[in-house]
This record gives C-alpha cells, structure tokens and sequence, in this order.
C-alpha cells in the first residue's frame, strides 16, 4: 500500500513537473535571450547565459567609433541598448504614475459610494446598487471605441487624461469595498458619529483604516489590470512616445527590431515584467487574492 | 446632524456620475452610431440603417471573425478550464511541494501578456525558434513513426504562427498557457471549502475510487466555482487582443484566420477610420456578453434555489 502511494505521488509529480516546463518555457527563452549575444541567439547557442565573449557593436563602428574600441559584453550590450535606444525609464515612470492614478482616483471616488451603499440609508439606495450590479457586466475594453470618440471630440486624446480616465469608475471596487463595509458593525459608526466626527471623517479616519485588507487585495487587482495593460494605451497613445507606458514602449521595439536587436528586445521585456513578478513573490499570498477577488462577484 | 443628511449625495454622486458618462453613455453612442457611417473628422454622418450588421452577418470578412473568435474561445475556454481543474486536484492531493507548482502556474498571469506574446513568436520562429530546434531533436528516434513528425523532419516543421492552418490553434495554445493558472487557483479556493465528513459519507454510501468521490462529492461541490470560472474564462477569451495585434498587426494573421472581434473593433475603428461598422461589431460583442452573464446568473441562481 505505501508503495502504491508514493509511485501515484511520484506520477504526479511528473505530470506537474511537465507543465511547469511548458509554463516556465517563455521565461527561460526571455531571461537567457537578455543575456545572448545576437550571433548566439541566431545559431541557438551559449547554453544558460550565453558564453559573454565580446562581440563587435555595429551601431557603434557605423558612428565611426574604431572597431577596438566598440567591443562589447552581451549582456551589457542589451540591458543598457534597452534603455538607451528607447526612453524606458520615462515609459516605466509613465507606467507608475498612470497605474499609481488610477488606483488613487478609484479609491477616492468608490469609497465613500460604497460606504453610503454600506451604512447609510436614503431614498433610491436599492436602484444605485441595482445599477452598480448592472454595470459590472460592462467590460471596459469592450466599449473602448465610443470611450475613444468622446475623447477624441474633446481633443484628449494622446494624454494622461485619456489613459486615466475610462478607469477612474471601478464598479468592481464599489461592489467589493461595499461587501466589506456591510461586515464592519455599526456601533463603531454610532460611536464616532456621538464623538462629533462629520461623515466625511468618518469614511477616511474609521471606514479606511479597517478596510485595508481589502483595500491592498483591490490595490493589487488594479495595479497588475493596468501596468499589463495594452490595449486601452494603444488606442488612445498614437505616436507620442513621452506618453507610451511599458507596453507600448516594449511593442514600439519590435516593430523595428533586426536581428541585432532581439537582445535588447529581451532584456526590455524582462525589465517590464520583473516588477510584478518579484513583488508576487514576496507577497504571493495577498497577490491572489487579489487577482482572484473578482472570484467573488 | 441636520447637515449630514444630504451627505450621501456626495458620496454617492461622483460615482454616478463617472458610471454614467463612462460606463453607460459610451452604450448609448455605439449604438447610435452603428445605425451610421460615422468617421472621425467628418462633420456629418448618414443614417444607413440596418446597413452595418447586414454588412457584419453576410460578409465574408466577418464571417472569418466569427470563426476565428469562436475557434479561439472554444479551445481556450475548455482547456483552460479543464488544465486548471486538473492541476488544482493534483496540487490539493500532493503531501509536498503543492505550493511551489502553484507559484509557477500562477505567472504567467502575472506578467504581462504583450512582453509574453513577443518571446512566444521567438520561440515559435520556424529558424532560430526554440521549439522546432527541439523538435529537431527528435529525429531519428521512434517519434519518426508518428506521420506528422515524420513530415516535419522530412520537410521542415510547421511554421506555427504564419501557417494558416496551425496560426490560430497556436494564438490559442499561448491563451490557454496565460489562463489556466487563474483557473487553477479559483478551484484551489473552491476545493477548500468542500467538508472533509463528506468524503467519508461518500465512503460510508460505497465510493470506491478516487473516480467515483470526485463524480459525487468534489465535481457537484465545485458548481458554483465552474460556473463562474467558465463565464469569466469566456469572457475574458472573447476580448483576445494582445496577441493577435503583437504577431499581426496588419490585417489579422494569415488569411485571416485570427481574425478576433477585437482586433476587428480596433482595425475597422481606429485604424480605417469607419466607426459605424466599428460600432455594430461592438453591439454584438456587448450582446454576447450580456447573454454569457445572464446564463450564468439564471446557473448561480437555479442552484440557490435548490440548497
């Protein structure tokens, strides 16, 4: 019987450990491509991290540059090519500041909604939820082409406006930041109201305080839709490149990439999805929960 | 006291408003708008009827739309349900090293999925690419007697992504790979919540296999969760984009056979300027959301009822 046991364990063992190379197959290809140099990556060789042998930066000799002094280590040829030859540090500071917005805004505008939907009572209550709940069905993407056209008639297109503002209402977030409220008992309302507190105070100062678990599961939730996002900046960001954000940065590389240029491409999107993987691990926990919250809808 | 009655009208109204102006407005236009052949920069547009949704229910470009969308949603859809119902049961059942499959499945949810799309096409390439070097490998041994395999050793592997016939299985395989982790986890969730006494009950009643607990305790526990893991799954693959735009950015893969509805939205609307049509494909994209989640609430509800 024990027998039996660990040779089904070991079994599926196998199975997952397959899967886990097909999953881990991209990321591999990513990491050990940033490494290469561009004659390793055409001819597939260099095994892990690529052999580091200097190789001869054409770019640099075709600025007229002495070919001794253009001998460069792949690695460092990539990861600083990807950050000369294209503004990656202002597309990532366009990545923060923009997903950094959103989630502001959001928070600013769903919770006191979802606090008056929670705590308090007032005529039409039921209708505003019942059109919360109605809107949850909207996907965002999906009606990005009229959003498009009442910006371009109000001229804010290529803007941060434009990329902020389709996503400044997060029906999800009423909804959930709601969901929670309704557990927080009421005499701890009662008992900040006896203590004189306005509303408003009342929301930021109690309601906020003892939300954070939900609020940091919603703050991951909406940083890792929008830092990924692609399509919405694609639509709105036409050419203006002080406004792209990683994706559109990343995606700009490929259209003109050459065979010298992979390297860079690699390290480029390397440098784009590290952020969120290493904070997932360190927080796997809190991460899903946080993309798996819309579980709860 | 009397000043905080009317304090919920600041809380409530900003959100109203946005939802509103953002959310339903932006309905209301499309709809509009696709009974016209509305452009960008013109002033006037005219009333063309029923024109575009005849146009999008007869023409042949359309026709490939839906073909290529409903082929992508209708491979995704099962196999990221069932790989991620696979995987969650295999990891619920591992004495050790559960959480470290889970971390790694997890990741590609995580990253974003343009920077992913652009590494698949290298490893997709048909040269330089690592799979079909891979795949070289197995020449010369028994995989030969496999005809498929045979051919490609003979002649050369497929050309996966600018292959007509293999283009739109391999934009789904990378949409499978990112989806399926999601997946796995929400089962994960659902698996927790099943009470261990009904195993044993299971047991009492003659449950002999693994097979026979899962038929009658883990699957009928676990509706709830596939029901919303399908709907959001189907939702999420209809809006299939940046794959399709990172490895064809002109005119939606080989004869268009990845031709997905969102891709189309934004080739007819941003880049051609024809909004009307761009409108309608956007009303039925709605209308088959729209009926996706009200399937799923009658699902949710139906089963209420009975528990």
């Amino acid at each position: 019987m024990r027998n039996r046991f660990s040779t089904g364990e070991t079994l599926k063992h196998v199975v997952l450990i397959l899967g886990a190379i097909v999953v881990l197959l991209p990321f591999y290809v990513m990491v050990t491509y940033s490494f290469k140099s561009p004659n390793e990556i055409m001819t597939n060789s260099g095994g892990l991290f690529g052999a580091q042998e200097l190789f001869l930066d054409d770019y640099c000799v075709a600025r007229g540059n002495l070919a001794a002094d253009c001998m460069v280590t792949p690695w460092i040829y990539n990861y600083t090519t990807a950050f000369s030859k294209a503004p990656l540090l202002r597309y990532l500071a366009n990545g923060v500041f923009v997903t950094a917005s959103i989630f502001l805004i959001q928070v600013i505008v769903a919770l006191p909604c979802a606090y008056a939907l929670a705590k308090l009572r007032f005529w039409g209550r039921d209708a505003v939820f019942g059109l919360v709940m109605f809107c949850l069905l909207i996907p965002v993407h999906a009606i990005a082409l009229p959003l498009y056209i009442m910006l371009a008639k109000l001229g804010l297109t290529n803007s941060y406006t434009a990329l902020v503002i389709p996503w400044t209402i997060s029906v999800f977030g009423i909804f959930l930041m709601r969901q929670f409220f309704m557990t927080v008992p009421d005499d701890l309302i009662d008992a900040a109201r006896m203590d004189g507190m306005s509303e408003y105070s009342i929301i930021w100062k109690v309601m906020l305080p003892t939300a954070i678990p939900a609020l940091m599961a919603f703050a991951i939730f909406s940083v890792v839709a929008h830092w990924n996002d692609y399509f919405w900046p694609r639509i709105v960001i036409t050419g203006n490149r002080d406004l792209f954000t990683p994706p559109l940065g990343l995606r700009e590389f490929k259209g003109d990439a050459d065979g010298d240029n992979f390297g860079p491409m690699m390290a480029t999107a390397v440098v784009i999805v590290t952020p969120l993987i290493v904070a997932f691990m360190l927080a796997q926990r809190r991460f899903i929960e946080g993309i798996t919250l819309s579980g709860m809808k | 006291m009397t000043g905080n009655r009317y304090a919920y009208l600041w809380f409530i109204g900003p959100a109203l408003v946005l939802m509103f102006v953002i959310l339903l407005l932006p309905i209301l236009i499309a709809a509009g708008m696709s009974f016209t052949n509305y452009s960008l920069g013109n002033s006037s547009a005219d009333f063309v009827g029923l024109e575009n949704y005849e146009k999008i229910f007869t023409r042949s470009t359309y026709a490939k739309m839906f073909g290529a969308t409903f082929r992508y949603v209708f491979v995704v859809v099962p196999m990221t349900v069932g790989l991620g119902l696979g995987a969650a049961l295999l990891i619920n059942s591992l004495t050790r090293f559960g959480d470290v499959y889970k971390t790694i499945y997890f990741l590609p949810v995580m990253a974003a999925l343009i920077a992913m799309a652009i590494v698949w096409e290298f490893a997709f390439h048909p040269t330089i690419g690592i799979i079909n070097a891979t795949l070289e490998y197995g020449c010369g041994t028994f995989l030969e007697s496999w005809s498929w395999y045979a051919k490609g050793c003979a002649r050369t592997f497929p050309l996966w992504l600018t292959d007509r016939d293999y283009a739109i299985w391999t934009v789904s395989f990378i949409g499978i790979w990112q989806g399926f982790g999601f997946n796995m986890v929400l089962y994960l969730a659902g698996l927790t919540g099943i009470p261990r006494d009904l195993y044993h009950a299971a047991e009492m009643d003659g449950a002999r296999s693994g097979w026979d607990s899962f038929r009658l305790v883990t699957w009928p526990m676990l509706g709830p969760t596939t029901v919303f893991v399908v709907t959001i799954s189907l939702i999420r693959s209809f809006q299939v984009f940046d794959t399709v735009e990172a490895f064809y950015p002109q005119g939606g893969g080989p004869s268009k056979s990845v031709y997905v509805m969102m891709f189309a939205i934004y080739e007819k609307a941003i880049q051609q300027n024809l909004m009307g049509i761009g409108a309608a494909i956007t009303m039925v994209f709605l209308g088959f959301v729209l009926i996706l989640t009200l399937i799923q609430r009658w699902l949710v509800e139906r089963r209420t009822h009975y528990a």
